[in-house]
C-alpha cells in the first residue's frame, strides 16, 4: 500500500481511493500539472459550489432564478364573444315552472282595468321578440324562473296603461297628441326598469313607436367611435355605431308599424331614399353604412314627429302614431363622458349629439310633436354620483309639492358645490304648454300588501314557492322586504324550500 | 394585420395598447394620440379606417420614439460620465444615481448601470 504522505512537501495525503486505476470507461481526467507526485486522478471531486441564494455577493446580480412553471395545456378559451353572450344571455321561460292557470296576458283591456291591480299579467308571447329587439330584459332579472314571463300591475302600471289609453284618444277623458315627460326614481329594486318594460310593452299593444336607450352608460362610456361634427361650437360629436346599433333595434320593434308608414318629407341628406320609400326603408340607409346612421336618424326622427307632409308629398301621407322614448340609467349622461376632444380635455356628455337629442326630449316645445310618453328612469345599481342631477330631482320633487322657484325653500345647489350648469339647465322649470305637460318627477316605491301578496301566490302558483300563502306571512314578508320593495320581494319568492318532512306520529304508526 | 410605424399588430389587439409597444409611448402618450384623432379609448387595431392608420404613423414618426430616443439617453448618460459628475460615476460604478441607500435593494442599478450601458 501506498504511503499517506507526500515524500516531496511532507504533507498528509488522503487515503487511496479503493480503485486505484480508474476503469477506462470513468473518461479522461486532466493530469496537467501535477502539484502532488499523487496523480490527480485520486484526488476527490471538486465540491460544489454553495448555492447562489446562501452565498451572499454584492454588486453582482442576485436574480433569483427560478424555473419557470411549464404551462399545462388546458382546452381553448372560449370564442372571442361567447362569454359576453353567456353574461348577456337572457333566458324567458323555465320548463320546469308551473304554467299558471287563469294568467291573463296585457293587453289593451287589461292594461287599464283596476280590478286586475295586483296581479300578475303575462307578456303576450308575439310580443316578446319586440321586447328583446329593443333590449327590455335585464340579464339580472328573475324571468327564467317562470313558465312564461309575465310582470304585477301595480298602481303605477295600472295609472300608466290608462295614460297610454288616454293619449291613443280613447275613454272618456282622451287627450290625444299629450306629452308626458317623466323622470322615474326610486330605491334599490322598486322596478324602475320593469316599469319601463310595461312601458314598451303597452307601447307595442297601442302600435305606437317604441324608441329605447337600454343602457345609458354605452353611449359615455368610451366603447362606441365618435366623429366631431365639423364647424360645430362647441364642438359636437356623434356616434355613428351608436346610431346604427339604435336604428337597427328601432326597426326590428317597430316593423309593423314603420313598413305601413311612408315618407313625407324633404331629405336632401340622403341621396339613397326613393320617393315612395317606407320608413323602414329609410331606416335601413343607417344600418350598413354607420357614416350616413346620425342624418338617417335625424330623418326618421323628422318623419316620425311630422304633423303634416311636405308640399309635393301628400300622397303618401298617415297620421304618425304617438311614440314612447325610454332610457334606462339616466345618471350616466349627468357629467363628463369617457371621451376627449382633441386638445385632450374630456367631452361633456351634452356634447355628444345622440345624449342631447334625448336629453332636449324634456325640454318645452321640442318634444314628440304627435304625443306620446317619455319616461327616463335613474338607476340606482350602476349609477355615477352626480350632485347635479340630485339637485335637480330635488328641484323637481319640491316643484310638485307647489314650492315656489323664488321661494328660500327651493332646493338650490350648495353655493361652493361646483353643480354643472349643463344638467340643471335640462331638469329648469318649464311651463305646461298645450298637450305638452311639465317635466314630473315619479318615485316609485314598495307594493301594497295586497299587490305583495298577488305577486307572491304568483310564486307559489309557479311551483317556486311551498309556502301557505296566507295575511299573516305576506305581512311578515312585505315587512322584510322594506315595506313592499319588489326586488326584495322576488328574493323573498325565489328561495325554494321544500316543505318540512312530517314525523310519523304514534297514531300513524299504529 | 395592420401596419403601423413599419409594425404589423393584429387586429384584435387594443389600439392603445398596440401603441404602448413602441418605447417612449406610455399610457398618457397614447390616450392623448388617442384623443387628437378622436379614437375612442377601447378602439381595436382593426377598427381604424386607413386614413387614421397614416395620420398616426405620420404623428408617430414625427415623434422621438425608439431608436432615436433610445440613443438620447445613452447620450445623457455619457455626457454624465465624460464630465466626470457624481451621477456619471455612480452610473459607471452600478450603483443608484439619485441618492439611495446602497445596503440592500440596488437590483436595478447593478443590473443596468455599467460602462457600457444599454437600454
Amino acid at each position: 500500500m501506498a504511503s499517506a504522505w507526500c515524500w516531496s512537501c511532507l504533507s498528509r495525503l488522503r487515503p487511496t481511493p479503493r480503485a486505484i486505476f480508474p476503469s477506462p470507461s470513468a473518461g479522461t481526467r486532466i493530469t496537467s500539472a501535477p502539484f502532488h507526485s499523487t496523480a490527480t486522478q485520486y484526488a476527490q471531486p471538486v465540491k460544489k459550489k454553495a448555492n447562489s441564494l446562501t452565498q451572499v455577493k454584492y454588486r453582482q446580480g442576485q436574480t433569483l432564478r427560478r424555473k419557470k412553471k411549464k404551462t399545462v395545456e388546458r382546452s381553448r378559451p372560449p370564442a372571442v364573444g361567447e362569454r359576453k353572450a353567456m353574461r348577456k344571455r337572457i333566458v324567458l321561460s323555465n320548463p320546469n315552472a308551473l304554467e299558471v292557470e287563469g294568467m291573463q296576458d296585457l293587453s289593451a283591456e287589461t292594461m287599464i282595468d283596476a280590478r286586475l291591480r295586483g296581479s300578475v299579467l303575462g307578456l303576450p308571447v308575439p310580443m316578446l321578440d319586440q321586447l328583446r329587439a329593443v333590449q327590455a330584459f335585464q340579464p339580472k332579472q328573475g324571468w327564467s324562473l317562470f313558465r312564461r314571463p309575465g310582470t304585477v300591475m301595480r298602481r303605477d302600471a295600472v295609472e300608466m296603461g290608462r295614460l297610454f289609453a288616454k293619449i291613443s284618444g280613447e275613454g272618456e277623458e282622451a287627450e290625444k297628441g299629450q306629452v308626458v315627460k317623466r323622470v322615474i326614481t326610486g330605491l334599490k329594486g322598486s322596478g324602475k326598469t320593469v316599469h319601463l318594460l310595461q312601458a314598451m310593452a303597452m307601447g307595442f299593444l297601442k302600435n305606437w313607436v317604441v324608441i329605447t336607450v337600454p343602457d345609458a352608460r354605452e353611449l359615455v362610456s368610451g366603447d362606441t367611435g365618435y366623429t366631431p361634427i365639423e364647424g360645430s361650437k362647441p364642438t359636437q360629436y356623434i356616434q355613428p355605431n351608436a346610431t346604427s346599433a339604435l336604428l337597427n333595434r328601432t326597426v326590428e320593434a317597430n316593423r309593423e308599424v314603420m313598413s305601413t308608414l311612408r315618407v313625407s318629407q324633404q331629405h336632401p341628406a340622403l341621396k339613397g331614399l326613393k320617393p315612395n320609400s317606407t320608413l323602414e326603408d329609410l331606416a335601413k340607409l343607417g344600418f350598413s353604412d354607420a357614416a350616413l346612421s346620425w342624418p338617417v336618424f335625424q330623418a326618421l326622427w323628422t318623419e316620425l314627429t311630422a304633423t303634416s307632409p311636405a308640399p309635393g308629398l301628400e300622397k303618401n301621407f298617415q297620421p304618425r302614431p304617438p311614440m314612447v322614448v325610454t332610457v334606462d340609467g339616466l345618471a350616466h349622461w349627468m357629467g363628463e363622458s369617457a371621451y376627449r376632444a382633441s386638445d385632450f380635455t374630456p367631452v361633456h356628455a351634452h356634447d355628444l349629439v345622440f345624449v342631447k337629442h334625448f336629453l332636449s326630449l324634456l325640454e318645452p316645445g321640442s318634444s314628440l310633436k304627435n304625443g306620446g310618453m317619455v319616461l327616463y328612469a335613474t338607476s340606482t345599481s350602476n349609477s355615477p354620483s352626480s350632485y347635479s342631477l340630485e339637485v335637480a330631482l330635488d328641484q323637481i320633487t319640491a316643484r310638485q309639492e307647489g314650492i315656489e322657484v323664488s321661494s328660500p325653500e327651493y332646493p338650490q345647489p350648495e353655493p361652493y358645490s361646483k353643480a354643472d350648469t349643463r344638467v340643471l339647465d335640462v331638469f329648469k322649470p318649464q311651463k305646461p304648454s298645450g298637450k305638452e305637460g311639465a317635466l314630473e318627477l315619479q318615485k316609485l316605491g314598495g307594493l301594497t300588501r295586497e299587490e305583495t301578496r298577488g305577486f307572491l301566490e304568483y310564486f307559489a302558483r309557479s311551483g317556486l314557492l311551498r309556502e301557505d300563502v296566507n295575511e299573516k306571512w305576506v305581512s311578515d314578508k312585505w315587512s322584510l322586504s322594506g315595506g313592499g320593495i319588489i326586488g326584495e320581494l322576488e328574493k323573498a319568492g325565489r328561495h325554494l324550500r321544500a316543505p318540512a318532512e312530517r314525523i310519523p306520529t304514534a297514531e300513524a304508526q299504529v | 394585420m395592420v401596419f403601423i410605424l413599419g409594425v404589423n399588430f393584429p387586429e384584435r389587439n387594443l389600439l392603445k395598447k398596440s401603441l404602448q409597444t413602441f418605447f417612449g409611448v406610455g399610457n398618457d402618450t397614447s390616450s392623448r394620440l388617442l384623443a387628437r384623432f378622436n379614437i375612442h379609448p377601447t378602439c381595436r387595431v382593426g377598427e381604424l379606417a386607413n386614413k387614421q392608420v397614416l395620420d398616426l404613423t405620420a404623428v408617430l414618426s414625427d415623434m422621438k420614439i425608439e431608436n432615436d430616443l433610445r440613443r438620447e439617453v445613452l447620450n445623457d448618460i455619457k455626457r454624465l460620465k465624460e464630465t466626470g459628475t457624481y451621477r456619471g460615476r455612480r452610473h459607471a460604478l452600478g450603483l443608484p444615481v439619485r441618492g439611495q441607500r446602497t445596503r440592500t435593494q440596488i437590483k436595478t442599478p447593478v443590473r443596468l448601470n455599467r460602462m457600457e450601458r444599454r437600454l
